[in-house]
């Protein structure tokens, strides 16, 4: 029985934590100032293909269209997946690529990349664009059966076909979940809430196994990733960067925060007496909020 | 279909983790569970890591498991002074038992059992991969059964295995001994309760403060009115950049006049000879003015924070050549003197720009608890139930004699003798008990470390006798006065030794270990001879509160204790004597909240006590 070929398509993006993320005194993001970071989705995405390596021995790529830099990123995906080939995508040409372009690359970048896949990983959406929609389209562009949402899935190596959860949020009613099953090849966008589960001694132990083979590989990461331009890539100039983009970012306008409408009292301090304080607080407020 | 297993190792503490590594030494296969999220998140030890050599017998030592051991393990310092000091308020007499630790030693070396274990499983879970096993953490065993001469492990988190022999090394509070009915729990007379500090204090000061060198380590013993009355005693041992403060007494004892842990080691800390050894200075913030806009008092808080953090980080480089030699080697500094200057003048910012003060204090990072199984009293006769041998703590083998205290070797020894039974049966494919079982109890008989649990050794009594040659005889009471006289002479030392040893420990320990022993005779040696020390300060201690504030805890949802007896006395003596201060008297009785338990086991003897779930509950930073 032949594993499966698996391609993860990940994004750089900044990194929104505390201490490392800088603001311009505009308030804009300061690219330049803050460090960029595998996406939270996007290392989501790298998790869920691990899952099929520790399960089924899969083949794992990881591709993503980004400047020269985006190679660290993609030594962090290492890192968490064990991959067996990293690929960057990075061209001048590529820049200002809306989701369209961007879907355009990516999908020539992963016919590029070894093996025919079976299984191609995003994210559900970036934290620095928040459309969601590089994913869907690289699934149309490369021809594949899109499954949007995914939270579990188990492969059948010999029927070659997918079974996948899918959590559907019926926004403000309830959530369920839809069991669908797909021949193969299909490509996932994996959901927030996706948390890989090991459940017998062998997954345990091919884990450990497998994490401690990505820590050396991520250790001479540069053995397993290749560079591509756009003419390596051969991707139809039409359709990639600027060309490529039917929409642009015209404007970005912030939001104003709206003013906090609640009366805050800091009472600080561990003594009785300031304990005493709060208690009486919580206990008027308490009265004023019995519902009448 | 179920996956198959030959050996199972429940309980990855150092004996679980040497029973793997000697297994995959002899290529068989065999797997590990944890239920910590990794391993040594619940181990605890004083400690001392002993390696022994008998003139008698063979032990296995950590280095005959672990070859590299003395090269790269991460252990702290080999102890190279051991001194017993026996208190009365502020008076401290000392005895040197420097040759008696040296007794039939290759080394002792002070541990941090977070730190070892965990260098322990990189060497153990890689020999154990290429044999198709491993270690597998965050998993929790719930139950054993045999099923058509299958044994079935099941767990919290994974699907059943089938395996053909089981190593329990889950410590003193096993389940595996309780769910298989191999042993009764120990009860209180056969245990110490456990209580340990582990302070920050730069590694030079260290070096300076104990008159140790670089590659050396002091180890102090108390006794006396430290004890609060207690039978036991006080450790204070040196770690590379910490030191480990602990008491350890009977749990009976502790069980008849309660006093909180917390307390055990406060009293302990409070003692000037201590309080001036676990000492370092502290910065202390400044006010910050509240009249100031807000964002102005938080940028200074956020800038105070930052700098106590380089200032404290610079000085524990300063103050340890490895830290000074990698700074210089980064091209920070150019040298010893440059950190220095830099030191002092961050130190100069600090009060000047800030306000900060700095104060002679003790500065703690990890509150600890756990229970010792005394073997001289709870040893198992049969440390084996069907396929399973126990070991170490498990099978409640430690050997505590005076100032003897030993225990993470014993646990290394049995797991060795263990592992090559367990290959012996496979070999043969004979996993009864009477293949299996009866040559493991019969490797452990042969063990050194059980005949010293069983009877007195009348060399190292000589060094003990020895060393404490000045103590005037007419302060040990008439009790062992002539007990006294026959050990001090060389002809009826082995006569009074030999009719001890008939006697057995059954017999000679209500007469030992008491409160003579421990707390009365060295107050009295502390009062006539001690020398008077005081303090220069006095240690701002941290409350149970603070304490448990500071460990991590990764809270389980279901109750992982059960109160059985909520009015009993035991009980009720929990709401002193459990470390955290779980319990709560309730009009009812006795009321459990299971959050900050550190799962030490104190309570076991009247609750219906599990470990918590797979990467559940305490997980130690230090150990």
């Amino acid at each position: 029985m032949d594993s499966i070929n698996t391609a993860v398509i990940v994004k750089l993006e900044p990194d929104f934590s505390e201490g490392n993320v800088s603001y311009n005194p505009d308030g804009t993001l300061n690219r330049a100032e803050t460090k960029n970071i595998l996406g939270p989705h996007s290392a989501i995405a790298v998790s869920a293909a691990f899952y099929a390596k520790v399960k089924y021995g899969a083949k794992i790529s990881i591709g993503t269209m980004g400047p020269p830099m985006a190679e660290s990123m993609l030594q962090q995906a290492q890192l968490m997946s064990n991959a067996d080939e990293l690929c960057l995508f990075s061209d001048r040409i590529f820049a200002g690529a809306d989701t369209l372009a961007t879907a355009e690359v990516l999908k020539a970048g992963v016919q590029k990349m070894q093996g025919k896949m079976d299984v191609v990983f995003s994210g559900h959406r970036a934290s620095d664009g928040e459309t969601g929609q590089t994913g869907p389209q690289t699934a149309w562009k490369l021809g594949m059966t899109f499954l949007g949402h995914v939270i579990d899935y188990e492969i059948n190596l010999e029927s070659r076909t997918i079974r996948a959860k899918r959590l559907v949020r019926m926004q403000g009613v309830y959530d369920v979940v839809e069991e669908v099953e797909a021949p193969l090849p299909v490509f996932i966008a994996i959901d927030p809430s996706y948390k890989p589960r090991f459940n017998t001694v062998s997954q345990r132990l091919a884990y450990e196994k497998y994490q401690k083979e990505a820590n050396e590989r991520a250790q001479n990461f540069k053995q397993y990733l290749k560079v591509f331009n756009a003419i390596q890539i051969e991707a139809d100039p039409k359709l990639i960067g600027i060309s490529g983009s039917p929409t642009i970012v015209y404007k970005v306008e912030r939001i104003p925060k709206g003013k906090a409408a609640r009366q805050a009292e800091i009472i600080d301090g561990s003594n009785q007496e300031q304990i005493r304080k709060v208690v009486v607080r919580l206990r008027q407020s308490l009265s004023t909020a019995v519902i009448k | 279909m179920l996956e198959k297993y030959d050996v199972a190792i429940i309980g990855g503490g150092s004996a679980g983790l040497a029973a793997l590594k000697q297994l995959s030494t002899l290529g068989k296969q065999a797997i590990l569970f944890e239920s910590g999220n990794k391993i040594g998140a619940k181990n605890i030890s004083g400690g001392i890591l002993y390696s022994k050599k008998p003139k008698k017998g063979k032990v296995y030592n950590v280095e005959d498991i672990y070859e590299n051991f003395l090269q790269d393990a991460p252990f702290e310092r080999k102890i190279t002074k051991y001194i017993l000091h026996a208190t009365s308020k502020d008076k401290v007499f000392s005895i040197d038992l420097t040759a008696a630790h040296e007794y039939e030693a290759n080394f002792g070396c002070s541990v941090l059992m977070n730190k070892l274990n965990q260098w322990f499983s990189q060497q153990a879970g890689e020999a154990a991969q290429k044999h198709g096993g491993g270690i597998v953490t965050g998993v929790h065993v719930s139950s054993i059964r045999w099923e058509d001469g299958r044994t079935i492990i099941q767990t919290d988190e994974l699907e059943e295995i089938e395996v053909k022999a089981i190593i329990a090394a889950d410590g003193v509070n096993s389940e595996v001994a309780y769910m298989t009915g191999a042993r009764q729990k120990f009860s209180p007379s056969e245990l110490y309760q456990g209580v340990k500090v582990v302070a920050k204090l730069p590694e030079e000061i260290i070096n300076q403060r104990f008159s140790i060198g670089q590659d050396e380590g002091a180890a102090h013993l108390f006794a006396g009115d430290v004890t609060l009355n207690h039978i036991g005693g006080g450790f204070l041992y040196t770690n590379r950049d910490t030191l480990s403060l602990g008491a350890v007494y009977h749990l009976d004892s502790l069980l008849e006049t309660p006093n909180e842990p917390y307390e055990l080691v406060n009293t302990l800390l409070k003692n000037p000879m201590i309080s001036e050894f676990v000492k370092d200075e502290v910065p202390v913030r400044g006010e910050i003015d509240k009249d100031a806009a807000k964002e102005e008092q938080m940028r200074i808080r956020f800038a105070v924070t930052k700098m106590i953090k380089t200032w404290s980080e610079l000085r524990d480089n300063y103050y340890s050549k490895k830290g000074k030699e990698r700074l210089i080697k980064e091209g920070k500094y150019g040298s010893p003197e440059e950190i220095g200057t830099q030191l002092s003048s961050l130190r100069d910012q600090m009060s000047t720009k800030y306000g900060i003060k700095f104060e002679t204090d003790y500065v703690e990072v990890e509150y600890s608890a756990k229970l010792v199984p005394d073997g001289k009293r709870c040893r198992m006769e049969k440390p084996y139930f069907r396929n399973i041998l126990f070991v170490g703590d498990a099978a409640g083998r430690g050997i505590f004699v005076g100032p003897r205290i030993e225990g993470l070797n014993v646990g290394i020894d049995d797991a060795v003798r263990a592992a090559n039974t367990v290959a012996r049966a496979l070999d043969k494919g004979d996993f009864t008990e009477k293949y299996l079982g009866e040559y493991y109890s019969q490797s452990i008989e042969e063990s050194p470390y059980t005949h010293d649990l069983k009877a007195i050794d009348k060399d190292y009594l000589k060094i003990f006798l020895d060393a404490a040659k000045e103590v005037p005889k007419d302060i040990i009471s008439s009790k062992y006065g002539l007990v006294v006289k026959m050990m001090s002479s060389d002809t009826l030392r082995s006569f009074a030794v030999g009719f001890a040893n008939i006697l057995g420990y059954e017999k000679l320990l209500p007469i030992i270990e008491t409160v003579d022993t421990y707390v009365k005779v060295p107050t009295e040696l502390a009062e006539r001879l001690g020398k008077s020390i005081s303090a220069s300060y006095t240690p701002t201690l941290p409350s149970i509160a603070q304490r448990v504030a500071k460990l991590k805890f990764n809270d389980d949802s279901i109750s992982h204790i059960k109160v059985l007896k909520p009015t009993s006395e035991f009980m009720k003596k929990m709401v002193t004597l459990c470390p955290t201060r779980c319990y709560l008297m309730e009009e009812e009785g006795v009321m459990i909240q299971h959050e900050g338990c550190i799962e030490c086991g104190t309570c076991s003897e009247e609750t219906d006590w599990k470990h918590p779930r797979g990467e559940k509950g305490i997980n130690y930073q230090y150990g």
